[in-house]
């Protein structure tokens, strides 16, 4: 049975605004925080997408400072305050916020807390202007790097 | 995420909270309207979406030949209901739409009003608030295909359509008793359905064309057509017999229209059957893991992950079981497949315990066997000492005198034991009945096969919505 046109045209529409991402996005985001009224949730988690499309402001995503911090700690195991190049490597690779290939430059010190929140800080917000402004492409590319992994 | 590389471990409270609050039919309706409507902007789309939260309101199509009640079942639904009512009439009369007036005129002048026009003006009513709100019942429309394309094509889907049927003879015989009340605008009947009061019966106006012939003229157009537009709606069509008094008809169509289809939702079993002693549950659960690979927490032939059996349940303390309970239903395969549960929470206690340790059932059946049953199917169990062979004196009998003479019977059968261990139950089962608001009664004095069915439809259909 050959696809109709206009199941052509469905397929094209959910790729062109990605909304198969968008809805795995929000299923995730309702089973993970549970809330006890799921319909106002997804309306308050839509508002603020949309907001973030217009403004380019930061996006409702997953990971916020006490995540980083949390996520240095649980890196950090002798408690040191630094975290090899390898390590700070593969967090930023989970974290979507950089590629397989991506050479970072290893200054041969170890990197700090602070250094670390302000790489991955300094990553989201590229990826927030990337996408400021632009159609409905955008918001999506963005929220499906930060989709929990 | 691969799912195939390695099991996730999910914590069983996020398939539970998707269960109890339709994740994935919330999900699905959205995708639904998106997919319909094709917005370019997705987001404000689905955010208006969320809030007219406007999923479960009933949209219904009623079809039927003339005189089988159509409309009195449609009004009668609407004001049970509580939605709005779209005939052909009331949609011609609109007084405030260009269409209708439209559509008016080419009524009057050629009895029909073409397609498109009806189409058009059904979308202009249907996009008004009150339907949009309460949801809408269609009387009659769409009578041919084209109609049924049409109204497709332009999304509006409706989740239960009823097909009234009757025998020609039927209705063109009752078609003449037909009588309309020109203020209301309901439909009495003579024989049937004659209002009581006589300021109505003097009102009552016959309409016209009744007759036979062009009642029989109506039929044959009318099955011409259906036979067309029933497959349009595959999976939410009914057919309900109109060879019944109207209260019977509409009590089907009712309770019809307030049950929700099977949907996609993934969905893990956690069946609890409970009953008196003999109610026959072991075996129903023992039938449920078999075909569908539930876990049967209490199979004693089961070899556990760990080899845990569970002892019999009647000595043991309850903290104990629970335990022992938990061990099992923990472990990764229950949590995955589901589990079923029999004469499992024994009172309210070992409920409460159960629930607070986390496991909560959704499926709860009760199985209900009158007490002559019960003791025919204990105290006629024996067992042979010799070969271990159990028979049963009725239902399985002993091929032979000789074995049939060394029978033994245990002691726990006996008819004082089995009426002590009923009254137990029954003086528990209340409070595990208010418990488990949503349990499912069942008839258990039936072959197995027959209960197992039953269940069987009670775990796999979504549960009933209770009437508000």
């Amino acid at each position: 049975m050959e696809t109709s046109s206009r199941e052509l045209q469905a397929a094209e529409y959910l790729e062109k605004h990605q909304i198969k991402e968008l809805v795995s996005y929000l299923t995730s985001a309702l089973l993970f925080f549970r809330p006890e009224k799921p319909k106002e949730y997804l309306i308050s988690l839509l508002e603020r997408l949309r907001i973030a499309k217009v403004t380019g402001v930061a996006f409702p995503f997953f990971m916020d400072n006490s995540n980083i911090v949390a996520m240095f700690e649980m890196m950090d195991s002798s408690g040191r305050g630094t975290i090899s190049f390898v390590q700070y490597k593969e967090a930023l690779k989970t974290l979507g916020l950089c590629t397989e290939d991506e050479d970072l430059q290893d200054d041969g010190h170890k990197i700090t807390l602070d250094k670390f929140k302000e790489e991955v800080n300094k990553r989201m917000k590229e990826i927030c202007e990337k996408t400021k402004g632009k159609d409905s492409e955008s918001y999506q590319t963005a929220a499906g790097l930060l989709l929990l992994r | 995420m691969d799912a195939a590389t390695a099991p996730h471990r999910i914590p069983p409270e996020m398939p539970q909270y998707g269960e109890e609050n339709h994740i994935f039919e919330l999900m699905q309706n959205m995708l639904e309207q998106l997919l319909i409507h094709q917005p370019e902007d997705p987001i404000p789309f689905m955010i208006q979406h969320l809030h007219r939260d406007n999923d479960n309101v009933p949209r219904i199509v009623i079809l039927g030949p003339p005189a089988s009640g159509k409309t009195t079942i449609a009004m009668w639904l609407c004001k049970h209901l509580n939605s709005s009512l779209l005939t052909l009439e009331n949609l011609i009369l609109n007084e405030f739409s260009y269409t209708a007036t439209e559509a008016r005129r080419l009524y009057l002048q050629r009895k029909t009003v073409p397609s498109a026009l009806l189409v058009q003006l059904i979308q202009e009513r249907l996009a008004e608030e009150d339907c949009i709100k309460q949801g809408w019942i269609l009387d009659g429309i769409p009578e041919t295909r084209e109609q049924a394309l049409r109204i497709q094509t332009l999304g509006i889907t409706p989740r239960h359509v009823i097909v009234l049927s009757a025998p020609d003879t039927v209705l063109i015989e009752r078609n003449l008793g037909k009588r309309i009340d020109p203020q209301t605008g309901e439909i009495y009947h003579t024989t049937f359905d004659w209002p009581p009061e006589s300021e109505i019966q003097n009102r009552l106006m016959v309409p016209e064309d009744i007759s036979e012939l062009e009642t029989a003229q109506k039929l044959l157009e009318y099955h011409r057509n259906i036979i067309r537009v029933i497959p349009s709606y595959p999976k939410i069509l009914k057919v309900i017999s109109a060879d019944q008094p109207c209260v019977d008809v509409f009590y089907q169509a009712l309770t019809y229209v307030q049950s929700n289809h099977r949907t996609n939702a993934p969905f893990t079993p956690r069946v609890l059957l409970l009953g008196p002693v003999g109610s026959g549950k072991s075996l129903q659960a023992a039938l449920l893991a078999q075909k569908y690979r539930l876990v049967n927490a209490q199979d004693p032939w089961a070899a556990g992950q760990q080899g845990t059996h569970l002892p019999p349940f009647s000595a043991v303390p309850d903290s104990l079981l629970m335990k022992v309970l938990s061990q099992r239903l923990d472990q990764q395969d229950c949590i995955q497949k589901g589990w079923v549960l029999h004469g499992v929470p024994r009172d309210l206690d070992q409920a409460h315990l159960l629930n607070s340790l986390g496991y909560n059932p959704n499926r709860v059946f009760f199985l209900n066997v009158p007490f002559d049953s019960i003791m025919e199917r204990l105290t006629l169990r024996r067992i042979d000492p010799v070969t271990g062979e159990r028979y049963h004196l009725m239902y399985k009998p002993p091929p032979t005198m000789e074995i049939q003479a060394r029978l033994l019977q245990n002691p726990k059968d006996a008819e004082e034991q089995v009426k002590l261990k009923m009254d137990l139950f029954y003086r528990n089962s209340a409070d595990l009945e208010q418990l488990y608001g949503s349990a499912i009664t069942l008839n258990g004095d039936q072959d197995p096969y027959t209960v197992f069915e039953y269940i069987e439809s009670g775990i796999i259909n979504p549960l009933p919505k209770k009437i508000p």
